[in-house]
């Protein structure tokens, strides 16, 4: 198992394989900052919630940005996408409650359908044409996803994008998500 | 009718989440969906929300939007002769 | 490969695998009209329990009656036994904290594993515990799939339009959307054969999940991931082998419209289908739990189909998230 590059994401700092990503907004404003930054040609991102948002620019800075891309064999696209969290999509279901409060009932469905922790995969799935398992678990902590990694992975040749994205609060996230080669 | 054009072209803007997007970028008679603003199933399914919240307009059968939605334009006209607030 | 050693399923149809399987056999469907269970919704069609139910109370019953359904005990505060729990909506919003509360109960010291894959969750539940247990990570797992309705999931599928007013129809022309149901239902894995039984045995043989990676709400107009998922479900097999399909069968227009092309595409449009959501609605997260069993229970039913001594099936879902996924399951006579 090699981990190829890796990011860590907080609502104050971006950190792509040990290097430092300045930048100057900070919580929901420096997902969008990244995006106009380093993708820029993609306005469903504005139509996803922060989970997806934070997943999505996290898996575009490490597979386009990190270097892993320009490895001429194609070994670094990955055939998996596999996170996990602990608050599910908390988040996102407090706004679409939202949409449905007493005396103000109008359900959104476009809120409705991130109400699931794992449309985030799916994102990252539609965006790089990956048609390989994509599957979420809501784990006690970050360490627990390492058996599950080891067993989906175990003796099988696949390269994945895999870590934890969490998103409780609009402005409180945290992602650190890797993208891994297994080889025998 | 022109004035009912321009707040729809913001409520959709609002609605759809078309960030880098003012209503004159909205052309009143162009398609919404396939070419023009390239919107998809689920955004029909916010536009039904929007004519319930905005206007007062339920449908029922999401097929009759089709025609509804055909443009901004046929959306207004829509509103202007069904609208209940 | 993993044993399957005990199952259970709690429904509005009844308490226990068997209860439910001569419901669905004599006919009976859990489906009615609701049109005050909660505020500002319009009238739909579900099966709800009577009574709301306590989440955790629920899934602890269901594994209480799993356990006593076993073929050889397994010990649930063993180290070696991990409970993963298949959900979508959980405990009020709440994934994590109630399948602690389900671990804690039967005093397991690990931490669970809450698979939340919308959908196909109850599948990909039993994919993720056979791999923990071929891994030798643990001896045993207890997959439980839960989901109870609430007015959050209710109006959300109501603004999708994706509800009908009326009992679903899978795959019919007539159909006009699904009918959400409230379920729990448990299957324990083992990993080692017990000791010799004259009784068939059922084992998980293989598992995929693929992405349509096309979009997150819409299925694939040609089927893609669940064309790749039984793709693989057939592998070193052909057709002829699978003696049924446990398909999704929501009775959307373009999910079973997926579904038809995707069998068509991977040569299974000769094998038996088993659509149970005319029954039991779409129960979510325990879908995958719920229908796997009863397909099993079908072809227990159906033992003098055996050639060489085993039957199989392939269990398929498709959800949100453009995520698809199937299991093939075996009933083989040990020898």
């Amino acid at each position: 198992m090699k981990v190829e590059s890796q990011i860590e994401i907080t609502p104050t700092s971006v950190v792509l394989n040990g290097q430092a990503i300045a930048v100057e907004a900070t919580g929901e404003k420096m997902l969008v900052e990244l995006y106009r930054r380093f993708v820029g040609d993609y306005p469903k991102f504005f139509k996803m919630d922060t989970l997806s948002r934070l997943g999505f620019i996290a898996a575009e800075l490490l597979l386009k940005h990190s270097g892993a891309s320009e490895h001429s064999d194609k070994s670094c696209q990955p055939t998996a996408v596999i996170l996990a969290n602990r608050s599910a999509s908390i988040k996102n279901d407090r706004d679409y409650l939202a949409t449905i409060s007493e005396g103000n009932y109008y359900p959104s469905p476009s809120l409705f359908v991130y109400t699931l922790p794992n449309i985030v995969t799916g994102e990252i799935a539609i965006r790089h044409h990956i048609q390989g398992e994509t599957a979420f678990y809501i784990l006690e902590k970050p360490e627990d996803l390492e058996p599950i990694l080891l067993s989906t992975f175990n003796f099988k040749l696949s390269t994945a994008l895999a870590g934890w994205c969490e998103c409780s609060e609009p402005n409180s996230f945290y992602a650190k998500m890797q993208l891994i080669i297994w080889n025998n | 009718m022109e004035q009912l054009i321009e707040q729809l072209k913001a409520q959709i803007i609002e609605a759809l989440s078309f960030e880098d997007m003012t209503p004159a970028d909205i052309d009143t008679d162009a398609p919404l969906f396939g070419e023009g603003l390239g919107l998809d199933s689920i955004d029909a399914l916010e536009l039904i929300m929007l004519l319930d919240r905005e206007y007062g307009i339920k449908l029922a059968d999401p097929k009759a939007g089709k025609a509804i939605f055909a443009s901004v334009r046929t959306m207004a006209e829509y509103i202007s002769t069904h609208r209940t607030k | 490969m993993v044993i399957v050693n005990g199952h259970s399923i709690i429904s509005p149809l009844g308490e226990g695998s068997q209860a439910n399987f001569e419901a669905v056999q004599a006919g009976r469907s859990g489906l009615r009209l609701y049109t005050d269970r909660f505020a500002d919704v319009e009238p739909f069609c579900a099966s709800l329990f009577d009574t709301p139910q306590d989440f955790v109370e629920l899934c602890v019953r269901s594994v209480e009656l799993a356990v006593s359904s076993q073929n050889s005990a397994v010990s649930l505060q063993d180290a070696g036994t991990i409970f993963i729990l298949s959900t979508t909506k959980g405990d009020q919003l709440d994934l994590l904290r109630p399948a602690q509360a389900i671990a804690r109960h039967f005093g397991n010291p690990n931490p669970p594993i809450v698979v939340s894959n919308a959908c196909t969750s109850g599948v990909c539940a039993q994919i993720t515990a056979m791999r923990l247990l071929e891994a030798g990570i643990y001896r045993h797992a207890v997959v439980v799939g839960c989901d109870l309705q609430s007015r959050f999931i209710v109006s959300g599928f109501q603004a999708f339009k994706a509800l009908s007013p009326e009992p679903c129809l899978p795959f019919s022309p007539e159909r006009k959307g699904l009918n959400l149901g409230e379920a729990a239902a448990t299957i324990i894995f083992r990993r080692q054969p017990s000791a010799f039984s004259s009784q068939p045995v059922w084992t998980l043989e293989a598992g995929a999940i693929h992405n349509d990676a096309n979009h997150i709400s819409a299925p694939s107009r040609t089927g893609e991931g669940a064309y790749l998922c039984l793709k693989d479900m057939l592998q070193g097999l052909t057709p002829a082998d699978i003696d049924l399909l446990g398909v999704h069968g929501t009775a959307t227009l373009y999910n079973d419209d997926m579904e038809k092309i995707a069998i068509e595409r991977a040569g299974l449009q000769d094998v038996p289908v088993s659509a149970l959501k005319p029954f039991f609605g779409h129960t979510m997260g325990a879908a995958g739990v719920l229908e796997t069993i009863l397909c099993m229970m079908q072809m227990e039913n159906e033992k003098w189909k055996m050639d060489n001594g085993q039957l199989q099936i392939i269990k398929m879902l498709s959800g949100f998230g453009g995520v698809n996924a199937a299991i093939r399951l075996k009933l083989k006579i040990q020898n």
